[in-house]
Order: C-alpha cells, then sequence, then structure tokens
C-alpha cells in the first residue's frame, strides 16, 4: 500500500467517526460562518448540511443567543484559550428537540459546549470549533434532586396549618433584615397581633373550628399584604408581618385593611359560622434597636395597648 | 518564607522534599503568570499575581490549601478535572461571593446582578485560570492533558459545606494554591490544583531533568 | 576583576535556571538572594551592579524592590525576569527604572541578547 493511499484511508476513517460520534462537532471561521459540521448536528437539527455550509451560524439557528455566542467566541479566539459552558448556565446553546419519547422528561436536549481556538498552519487562530454534548440524563436527575430538595427545604420553612412561614424560618429572615437595615437603612415596619379572644373560641366550638379560623386569618393576611411583605404564623394565634420598604403610614393602613377585613369575615366551621376580630401592634423600625429582639417586643408592647384599650384596634408603639 | 509562614507548617514528609517543592512552585509561578496575563487582559485590570503555595496535604487538611476565600461568608466554586500523560488531578475554583459586584462592573455589566449572571462570570474566569494554568504547566513539563467538563460546585455555599459534599477516596494530595486578586478590586478567588498521589512520581520524573 | 552579578527570586530552582542560562565565558562573581530585602543588603555590600531580579516574592517583592533602589539612589542595573508577564507590569518596571524585561521561563540567548544591547556582555 502506498503512502498516498494510507492517507486517503486514515482520512476516510477519520471522518466517518467525526460523522458518527455521539457528540456535536461543529467548526465556524472567524465571520462565524459555519465551516463543517457532522452527523450529530445534521441530525439532531433537521437541517441539511448542504443548506448550512458557508452561511451564518445566527442565520441557520436563529434561536442562538448572538451576543452571549460571540462573547464566548471573541474570548476563545483572542485569548486562544478553550472554553466551557455548562446546562447550568443555559440549559442549551442550540435549541434540539429532546427527541426520546419514551425516556425523554425534558422537551429540549440539555447541553454543555466546549469552544476551541483552531490553530492554523500560520500559527494564529483560523477556526473556532464546538463540541456539543447531550447532557439531558445528567441535568434531568439534578433538577429532580433539587426540585426534591426544594420541597424539603419548604416543608420545613412553612407552618402546615397556615402555609405561613413557621416561626423559626419567619425569625431568621427577621433578623437578615434587620441585619440589613444596619448597614443601609430603609422604612421598615413590624407588625404582630393576635386573634381576640381565641381561647373562648378552642373551648367553645373545638380545635377544628380554632384551625379554621386560624386558617381564614391567614389567609387574610396573604390577601392584604404584598409579595415583598414577610408574613409568619409567630405563635398558636399570634402571627407577624414585617414590611420592607414601608413607611408608618402606609404600614398603619394596612394594618386597618387587615384588621377590617378580618372583622368581616364569616368564617365556615363545622360548628357553625364564625366571625373573630384581631387586635393590631405597629412598629417602626428604631435606631434605637441593638438587638432584633427589642423591636418585635416595641411591637407586641403596642399589641398589648390595643388589647388593653378594648381590642379590635391597631396600636403604634410609641418611640 | 512566606509560604511557610502563611500555612504554619512545614512539610517533612520524604516524598516532597524542599527542591522539588520549590521547582513545582516556579513552574506554578510561570503558569499563573501567563493566566494572569489573560485575565488582566479580559477584565482590562491588573492582576496581583499569587505566590503559589505548594504542599502535600491530606484530605482533612485541605481547607488550609484555601487561605484566601477561609473567611468568606459564601462561596461558589467550579471543579474540572484533568489528565494527560499519566498525570491526573482536579483543578478547583473557589470564588468568594462578595467578588461579583466589582466583577460586574469590571465586565460592563449593567443592571442586577442574579444568579445566573454570576454563573456567567464564574465560568468565564473558571475557562481563563484553569485553562491557561494548565497549559502553561503541561508546556513546561512538555506534556498535555484534556480538561473534562467542568462541574458546578455550588452557588452561595460555604466553605466547609463544599469541601464536605465533595467526600473522595483519596488520602493524600499534591495541591498547588494559587490565591488571585484583582488590584484596587475587592475581588478574590482561589486556584486549587490538585494532583492524584500516583501523579506525583511521574511529575517528579518529568522535572527531574530540570533539576539536573 | 569580575562583575558583581546579583541574582534574586525566592525559588532557588529559578536561581539554578538564571545561572545556568549565564554566557558561558562571562566573568561574573554571582550572588543570590531569596527576597527583596537581602537583595537591597548585598546591594548595599557592592554585591550587585547588575541585578537580575523577580517580581513575585514573598517579604519584599520586585517593584519593591526598584523603588528602593531609586529612593536610595544604589548603583545598580537592575533587568527584571518574570513570571508575571501582564504588559502592565513590564510598563511599571519599566518606569521604575528596570533597564530590561524578560519574561520567564528564561531562555539562554535572550538573557544574551539583552546583556550584549546594554554593553553588560560583549561574548
Amino acid at each position: 500500500m502506498s503512502q498516498g493511499h494510507h492517507g486517503l484511508e486514515e482520512f476516510h476513517w477519520l471522518i466517518e467517526v467525526m460523522q458518527t460520534v455521539d457528540v456535536g462537532v461543529l467548526v465556524l471561521d472567524l465571520e462565524y460562518r459555519v465551516t463543517a459540521w457532522n452527523g450529530f448536528i445534521e441530525n439532531n437539527s433537521g437541517i441539511d448540511s448542504s443548506d448550512a455550509m458557508g452561511k451564518s451560524l445566527f442565520d441557520v439557528f436563529p434561536d442562538l443567543s448572538v451576543e452571549w455566542f460571540k462573547h464566548k467566541g471573541d474570548t476563545v479566539v483572542q485569548l486562544r484559550n478553550r472554553a466551557f459552558t455548562t446546562w447550568e448556565q443555559r440549559p442549551f446553546v442550540f435549541k434540539f428537540r429532546n427527541n426520546r419519547p419514551i425516556t425523554g422528561v425534558t422537551e429540549y436536549m440539555y447541553q454543555n459546549c466546549t469552544f476551541i481556538p483552531v490553530i492554523g498552519t500560520t500559527g494564529s487562530v483560523q477556526n473556532l470549533a464546538v463540541i456539543v454534548y447531550d447532557v439531558t440524563d445528567i441535568a434531568a436527575s439534578k433538577l429532580e434532586l433539587k426540585a426534591a430538595n426544594e420541597r424539603l427545604a419548604q416543608l420545613s420553612r412553612t407552618d402546615g396549618l397556615t402555609k405561613l412561614f413557621n416561626r423559626g424560618y419567619w425569625e431568621t429572615l427577621f433578623e437578615t433584615e434587620f441585619m440589613r437595615q444596619q448597614r443601609h437603612v430603609r422604612d421598615m415596619c413590624l407588625i404582630m397581633f393576635d386573634i381576640d379572644h381565641f381561647k373562648k373560641v378552642n373551648d367553645t366550638y373545638g380545635h377544628q373550628a380554632g384551625d379554621d379560623v386560624i386558617r381564614a386569618v391567614a389567609e387574610a393576611v396573604r390577601s392584604n399584604s404584598r409579595a415583598t411583605d414577610v408574613a409568619g404564623r409567630y405563635g398558636g394565634e399570634e402571627f407577624a408581618i414585617l414590611l420592607l420598604d414601608s413607611d408608618l403610614d402606609n404600614t398603619y393602613a394596612l394594618a386597618e385593611r387587615l384588621r377590617a377585613s378580618i372583622a368581616n369575615t364569616v368564617v365556615k366551621t363545622e360548628a357553625g359560622d364564625l366571625q373573630v376580630t384581631v387586635s393590631l401592634g405597629v412598629a417602626p423600625w428604631s435606631a434605637s434597636f441593638a438587638h432584633h429582639g427589642q423591636w418585635i417586643e416595641a411591637a407586641d408592647q403596642a399589641l398589648y395597648h390595643s388589647k388593653q384599650a378594648g381590642r379590635n384596634q391597631t396600636s403604634v408603639a410609641s418611640t | 518564607m512566606a509560604f511557610t509562614q502563611a500555612k504554619g507548617r512545614i512539610l517533612t514528609d520524604e516524598v516532597l522534599d524542599e527542591e522539588l517543592r520549590d521547582c513545582f512552585q516556579e513552574l506554578s509561578n510561570v503558569a499563573v503568570g501567563r493566566a494572569a496575563d489573560l485575565l488582566a487582559r479580559l477584565l482590562n485590570n491588573f492582576v496581583i499575581m499569587p505566590i503559589p503555595v505548594v504542599n502535600l496535604l491530606e484530605r482533612s487538611e485541605l481547607s488550609m490549601a484555601l487561605s484566601s476565600v477561609q473567611d468568606a461568608q459564601s462561596v461558589s466554586a467550579v471543579c474540572q478535572g484533568f489528565t494527560g500523560s499519566k498525570i491526573a488531578g482536579e483543578a478547583l475554583l473557589i470564588f468568594n461571593d462578595a467578588s461579583f459586584t466589582d466583577m460586574a462592573e469590571l465586565t460592563h455589566f449593567k443592571g442586577e446582578i442574579t444568579e445566573q449572571i454570576e454563573l456567567e462570570l464564574l465560568m468565564d474566569i473558571a475557562n481563563i485560570l484553569i485553562g491557561a494554568c494548565l497549559k502553561g504547566l503541561a508546556e513546561q513539563i512538555d506534556v498535555s492533558f484534556s480538561q473534562g467538563q467542568p462541574y458546578l460546585l455550588g452557588q452561595h455555599i460555604n466553605i466547609d459545606e463544599l469541601l464536605n459534599k465533595n467526600g473522595a477516596s483519596w488520602k493524600r494530595l499534591l495541591t498547588i494554591e494559587l490565591p488571585y486578586r484583582l488590584e484596587g478590586r475587592a475581588v478574590n478567588c482561589d486556584l486549587l490544583l490538585l494532583f492524584t498521589e500516583d501523579s506525583l512520581n511521574v511529575l517528579r520524573d518529568k522535572v527531574s531533568y530540570l533539576l539536573e | 576583576m569580575s562583575l558583581p552579578l546579583l541574582i534574586v527570586d525566592d525559588s532557588s530552582f529559578a536561581r539554578k535556571q538564571v545561572i545556568r542560562a549565564l554566557p558561558k565565558e562571562w566573568e561574573v562573581e554571582v550572588s543570590q538572594a531569596g527576597n527583596g530585602e537581602e537583595a537591597i543588603a548585598l546591594i548595599e555590600q557592592g554585591k550587585g551592579e547588575v541585578v537580575l531580579l523577580d517580581l513575585t516574592m514573598p517579604v519584599m517583592d520586585g517593584f519593591a524592590v526598584l523603588e528602593e533602589i531609586r529612593a536610595k539612589d544604589l548603583p545598580a542595573i537592575v533587568i527584571v525576569i518574570s513570571g508575571d508577564i501582564q504588559p502592565e507590569a513590564e510598563a511599571r518596571v519599566m518606569k521604575l527604572g528596570a533597564v530590561a524585561f524578560i519574561k520567564k521561563p528564561l531562555e539562554p540567548a535572550v538573557l544574551s541578547q539583552v546583556l550584549r544591547d546594554f554593553g553588560i556582555y560583549s561574548g
């Protein structure tokens, strides 16, 4: 066998392997025009090679993020250094459908990519190669695991009855915001409130009815507060709401709205229709609080004042 | 010298004698210089060259090799395996989360820095530092490494979490710690190159001609 | 009389590489320092008319050495041999009075050429 023939044969099987290998190989020129690609890209994109060669990659794949892709590519060419991207950055670079009807759990193929500067015979970078790996299986199982963990975390953060934050987690958030306030002061207010004569509800109508009342109050909290408010069940019938970026006037208005809304709510229970009222205490943040506990105490004092003054009302902490 | 003072620990193990350690340190110095050059060009900001810290560490001692991010409240980390010429290991880039504000500014990113943006920045830095360091090292000892796909170890985790999460079977590793900082910026990250114990013998052979 | 040459690098391996790269017939009296402080002391003793200086070093780095030489007006010709190859690093040392900047890993031919260029060695 002659040397030339041997070289040709080698070239042939090299191309054959490249064409069948189960990763995507894409070669571009420095203007991002498609110079070559393999069977993986052709089969997954459904685009005929002859329709792509010499064309701009961004015309061939209109879904591609031009800015992102060029940033990666330009850096690789300029610094002559490979770059890797993971599916965590963006699930896919090329929008290939995940075509497995039975085992497929995602709509698109998750991908990791490697950007490689191809040095030409002159010693300068002449092409950019992109290798595309199908990592759908890995990504799907990692995402599943993450979702399961999040559910677990969610469970440990929320109160089962009200679906508001439980006391432990609410206090963690409260403390974090309090610390942040030390560095960067914003308008912040705290509302503490509890259900008037709740023990009587429990004793007269039973715990089941008591739970229904608590749920209804929690619902009123949800429908009267903003997404940024941090609401938690602080004790048996006691609730706490931390309002970020809300001054005293706003907070007072919200507290009154909440009070009226609860007073007007008819709670349907197995023991019959019930109506309850709440007493509230509002405390704006003050620089004099050395510890977050002092803030809670101030709101509690105001709450106590509401109780003393006849319940079903809102009081503001004296500063 | 500073590396022993900083660690409060001098390696007396016969496996890594002073001459070899010094040699690895110098090879690393040249490699990190190239990486620093690329990083400086990407960010248009002077990079303060780290003095490489070379150690042979037990697994339990790994946290000692993370001096520059030790005090970080939370970190994000990427690792990437590499192998070639019977030398194998893993590169670990640990980024102090406090660095992202300045990093975003340097890359002219405007807008809210989401976790997604942080990941992009982290990967950009990882690609440059890991790629250039490995290439720099490999060229000097006349080998070449293939790099595996990078793996995101976590975002916003603490160092202990990071180290405990990744329990492996190895006992001792050759570690090269490269604490990078940017001049005038609150950016710091630690690049850690970890070589398996088996690689150490190969590395020793590779550098032996340099030591003659 | 041979020329007092000082090689400053925290790595003894790197110093050895520099010594190996010196022109063979060059008559010099070589001293070595492992950091900037030792280097300044040796220069003050007249052991470093020509200094081959590394930049990244503990205790006192190469930038600080150049500043010190300038501040004390010490008679030393400094050639930096550095792993730090950022253009900014080169610009800074040149501004601080170094006569040349050589990138690591050191190539003997490059060193000889620089020495010739500055008339330090005429081989």
